[in-house]
């Protein structure tokens, strides 16, 4: 599954923490009673599930060039996911596949596997404004950062609530805060906002296009834009969902990688 | 009789004490020229090292390139920068940079991507020559890769290892490529160690779709010209680039070679003060012993000048002869030290300091000016020394000192 999807499961895994933490607050009471579990279903059915296939179109522009990528994506779970780049000729065939904390990459061209280092985490995915780390660290965030409700109520238009993700004081993590807000409705994003260590604005994802795929509402546009670049940005764009198919463990394997 | 005859005769009335103070002197003289040149050969060891390995004497980037390694940031006019040097006899390379990942079976590594002209890297620096294992890019390229040590180590590659490289390319795709491992460098710093993969620039443009663009011009001299010759040559070729020498690019080393320059001083004066104690000490006792005859020669009209005239004459006699003594044993030395240096390696092998790479083999360098401090240093203190001792005898009454003498002398007859 593609990192825009991680990103979402993320957010929505904390989120669903924080209501579960929320439940009890009287700010709550406004909502029609809904038991913690209901509201992670609601947030799972919503962006997640035991498995998916999409197809989308990422588009980086930075200030030296422009490019478009098809993708492909299956996910598996929390932690499985494989990438396939469908155009452009040159990195037709090139996939990505990610199990917990590894990453392989498969090179048509040379026909080889290769495992990214450790080292490599922080540097780009395919040339996009997202890191490798972005891939992997959706199942860490609940484990590396405490959540915390920060704003509810009118904003943009619309009733939205906004959590403010703070890392543990012992853990490793690249950001110094993480800024989410959501619809208060049917918790479809409208963005998240990635700080420093030193806690100034690094990037901002943005939701946008808010439409049916799969049978789901979800937003089919997803950007991100660096904060130090605002004329540079990745666009996700998703053409095409498909939930809770049928997929082996084993489709998340090397051999598959390398088909 | 001439003074300084004079003098040289004065001297061999008393062999043994004038022995004694002639090895003083040629001994610290000829430690002074061996230790400057060994102190100097260190440096230079150390300057030429880092100049002539791959950093060269001044280089050339595009402004900012420094601070971001940008693979957009490169050099407007390479050819005029490259032409020039020739013109003026320089030796010059053009660089390529850019990261991407390497790997080898299951390992892989960052690492920093070199795009050389094999060709004139191996006639400008000494890092072609400076292989561990196997041998340098060839002249066409043929996908070959020079690994830097330890990047090999942690890929566990070997020569003829293949290795995929994956970068991110200047127009935005995913260059990737299979390499063979042709060679892999012997220690050259830690920056090198640890990141370097050099390839050729054909297969660095293609790799990174990077049309050509060079990010580093290094130039080396190898000491025929001048950092500041240097410098003006590119500011002219290339006056909006950014221009900086290796006492820039290499403050560590550039620092380094600044204190050596203080110890060498430090060490200088220490063995002169004791040079200089010891030909002292000779000149008093010299001129006690002869203080019946200074009164001779005063009570014969000897003016205090002349005396102090004396006493110098021999002080200097004797510098200049512990000093030439002191130079042939010195040059010896350091001779020896330059041709055949101090084998460190039972200390340690090779090792590195500030990211400069250190044969275990300590050399000396010789130059004009080893010995001409030295001398003039040591002629300068005998002379100094002398005054003292020159200075008391001027100043003698003869009455009374030829009295108090024979008195003396008298005491001891019976």
């Amino acid at each position: 599954m593609t990192l825009i999807k991680m990103f979402l499961k993320t957010l929505f895994l904390s989120f669903s923490v924080c209501i579960l933490l929320l439940n009890h607050s009287p700010l709550r009471a406004q909502e029609q009673p809904l038991t913690p579990k209901q509201i992670l279903d609601k947030v799972d059915d919503l962006f997640r599930s035991q498995s998916s296939q999409g197809l989308a179109t990422m588009t980086v522009a930075t200030a030296h060039w422009k490019r478009s990528l098809s993708l492909e994506m299956w996910s598996k779970g929390k932690d499985k996911s494989l990438v396939r780049i469908l155009a452009p000729k040159k990195e037709k065939g090139t996939a990505t596949l990610r199990s917990g904390n590894d990453i392989w990459n498969y090179l048509p061209k040379v026909k080889r596997v290769i495992k990214l280092p450790s080292s490599m985490m922080a540097a780009s995915w395919m040339g996009s404004h997202f890191t490798n780390d972005d891939l992997v660290k959706e199942s860490r965030m609940a484990d590396d950062y405490t959540f915390e409700i920060t704003f509810m109520g009118e904003g943009e238009g619309e009733e939205i609530v906004e959590v403010t993700c703070h890392p543990k004081p012992e853990a490793a993590v690249v950001w110094g805060k993480v800024l989410v807000r959501a619809r208060m409705k049917d918790y479809i994003p409208l963005f998240v906002k990635y700080f420093d260590e030193d806690l100034r604005l690094a990037r901002t994802m943005t939701f946008s296009q808010v439409s049916e795929l799969g049978g789901r509402l979800i937003p089919a546009m997803v950007t991100m834009v660096p904060e130090e670049k605002p004329e540079e940005s990745t666009n996700i764009h998703y053409k095409k969902m498909d939930y809770d198919i049928d997929l082996k463990d084993d489709f998340f394997s090397l051999r598959t990688l390398q088909r | 009789m001439n003074i300084l005859q004079y003098g040289w005769r004065n001297l061999w009335r008393n062999t043994r004490r004038t022995c004694i103070t002639l090895a003083a002197v040629t001994l610290s003289t000829a430690i002074l020229i061996a230790s400057y040149g060994l102190m100097d050969g260190l440096m230079q060891h150390a300057v030429s090292n880092a100049t002539n390995l791959v950093v060269g004497e001044v280089q050339v980037h595009a402004q900012g390139y420094r601070g971001d390694h940008s693979i957009y940031k490169a050099l407007n006019r390479p050819d005029l920068i490259l032409r020039a040097a020739k013109q003026n006899n320089v030796a010059a390379a053009p660089r390529r940079y850019g990261y991407g990942l390497v790997a080898v079976g299951t390992k892989s590594a960052g690492a920093r991507f070199w795009g050389v002209e094999p060709v004139l890297e191996r006639t400008t620096f000494d890092l072609a020559q400076r292989l561990d294992q196997g041998r340098f890019l060839s002249e066409t390229s043929q996908r070959g890769v020079v690994l830097g040590q330890k990047l090999a180590r942690s890929l566990q590659a070997k020569i003829g290892s293949e290795i995929v490289v994956v970068v991110q390319a200047a127009d935005g795709s995913l260059g990737n490529d299979l390499f063979t491992v042709t060679g892999i460098l012997k220690p050259a710093g830690d920056s090198i160690d640890r990141n370097a993969a050099l390839i050729h620039a054909a297969d660095f443009d293609e790799l990174f779709v990077s049309g050509g663009r060079i990010h580093e011009v290094a130039l080396n001299s190898r000491g025929t010209v001048s950092l500041e010759g240097l410098t003006e040559l590119l500011s002219i070729a290339a006056p909006e680039e950014e221009i900086m020498s290796w006492r820039q690019l290499m403050p560590e080393v550039s620092d380094m070679v600044n204190l050596f320059d203080a110890f060498i001083w430090i060490f200088g004066l220490i063995f002169l003060l004791a040079a200089g104690m010891g030909v002292m000490n000779t000149m008093l006792m010299a001129t006690y012993e002869r203080i019946r005859e200074f009164g001779i020669l005063k009570a014969l009209g000897a003016t205090p000048w002349r005396i102090i005239g004396d006493v110098a004459a021999e002080a200097l006699v004797l510098a200049a002869l512990g000093t030439v003594l002191g130079t042939i044993l010195g040059l010896a030395g350091s001779y020896y030290l330059q041709e055949v240096g101090l084998d460190l390696s039972i200390f340690a092998g090779t090792y590195s300091v500030g990211g400069v790479a250190f044969d275990p083999i300590w050399r000396a360098t010789i130059s004009p000016k080893m010995v001409f401090i030295p001398v003039m240093l040591m002629l300068i203190i005998g002379l100094f020394a002398s005054l003292y001792p020159a200075a008391l005898a001027a100043r003698l009454d003869p009455v009374r000192e030829d009295r108090g003498s024979s008195k003396v002398r008298s005491n001891s007859k019976f």
